[in-house]
């Protein structure tokens, strides 16, 4: 079957994401764009992917669980799976390992958790644009042997990406995709070389009206994430545009 | 002054031993790779904290003189392994980058 998958978008507990993009409405959303599969991926934490999971079976979407994480070396990678707990576990395993310094929401923006009706449970205390302390190959190594999906965020975008703080995307790494920026696709922004690698693009949405701006056709046999690994291998994937 | 005249240097710790010996002209302070590639030139002294393999790959394409790393970060064994290969020394060292441009500026033959 073929698909359309977002698979980056912020939730409001992200400090960047607008308070509109509660779980619940996340999901409308994508319903109503028919987007087959999305994922919430928050700035290094998991926290409102049990109400995203809630939230999408209400509406009749698929999700997967992931975060996107901030490494030491300040670059975005995102980590999905298809079981809630290995998102949740992989939250307490970062949570320690961000740094200890409080959001003022004023300055940095909201951090809100939410349940799947929009009611507000609490705030995430630690500011979550930080990076954690962490290296890139080592939470890669970690969600790969979790049975995760490892993919470094918009290589291409001028900061938080592989290329503006390491240099350059060496060939042959244990990536399971690369996301390009949705500029790529959008307005025609140079395109980097991303060798033998899976390509995808997603949205990255931080408002409502940003989900699925850009998103994945993917050949699918099922929603599993093991699907989606071999869909990534074969190359089964092609970046639209709405 | 040459590698090994930094390498004599107390503040600096030579990780990585199999090198190049040679003159150091010039520096370059970043922890953006994309800066140091548009911006660092070449045979430069690459300082710092980005302890990443990466590192040593856009050190060899700038032909760069060597690399300190700052603020004592942890330098993971692919970086010393790839430095290696491509005789690369690499300092260690618990100064920051002010600091380590500062020890190294006043010393270099300009």
């Amino acid at each position: 079957m073929k698909i359309k998958a977002d698979l980056h978008i912020h939730s409001c507990l992200s400090p960047c994401g607008d308070l509109e993009m509660s779980p619940r409405a996340i999901a409308a959303r994508a319903k109503e764009l028919s987007l087959d599969l999305i994922c919430v991926t928050d700035h290094n934490t998991a926290l409102n992917n049990p109400s995203a999971a809630r939230a999408c079976a209400a509406a009749g979407v698929r999700c997967l669980y992931g975060m996107e994480i901030n490494t030491r070396e300040e670059v975005h990678t995102l980590c999905y799976f298809d079981e809630l707990e290995k998102a949740m576990e992989l939250d307490k395993f970062i949570a320690p390992r961000l740094p200890d310094i409080k959001n003022d929401p004023e300055i940095f923006g909201d951090q809100v958790i939410v349940d799947e009706n929009d009611i507000i449970l609490g705030q995430h205390e630690k500011i979550l644009s930080s990076a954690a302390d962490l290296g890139l190959e080592e939470l890669r190594d970690k969600v790969l042997a979790a049975g995760g999906l490892f993919v470094p965020a918009h290589i291409n975008r001028p900061r938080n990406s592989l290329i503006s703080q390491l240099g350059l995307l060496l060939p042959d790494e244990k990536y399971s995709a690369v996301e390009l920026h949705k500029s790529v696709y959008l307005c025609g922004a140079a395109r980097p070389e991303t060798f033998d690698y899976p390509v995808i693009s997603n949205s990255d949405a931080h408002y409502l009206n940003d989900i699925g701006l850009v998103y994945n056709e993917i050949e699918l046999e099922d929603f599993s994430l093991s699907a989606l690994r071999s869909a990534l291998e074969q190359k089964s994937v092609a970046v639209k545009v709405l | 002054m040459k590698t090994s005249e930094l390498a004599k240097l107390p503040e600096l710790k030579l990780v990585q031993a199999k090198y190049e010996d040679r003159e150091i002209k010039n520096g370059y302070t970043s922890d953006l790779l994309s800066d140091v590639l548009a911006n660092a030139g070449e045979n430069a002294l690459l300082i710092t904290i980005q302890a990443h393999k990466n590192t040593v790959a856009v050190a060899s394409l700038l032909d760069c003189a060597g690399i300190i790393i700052c603020n004592g970060k942890t330098i993971p064994e692919d970086m010393l392994q790839s430095a290696a290969q491509e005789n690369i020394a690499i300092f260690n060292t618990g100064l920051n980058q002010f600091a380590a441009s500062h020890l190294i500026y006043g010393r270099l033959n300009r």
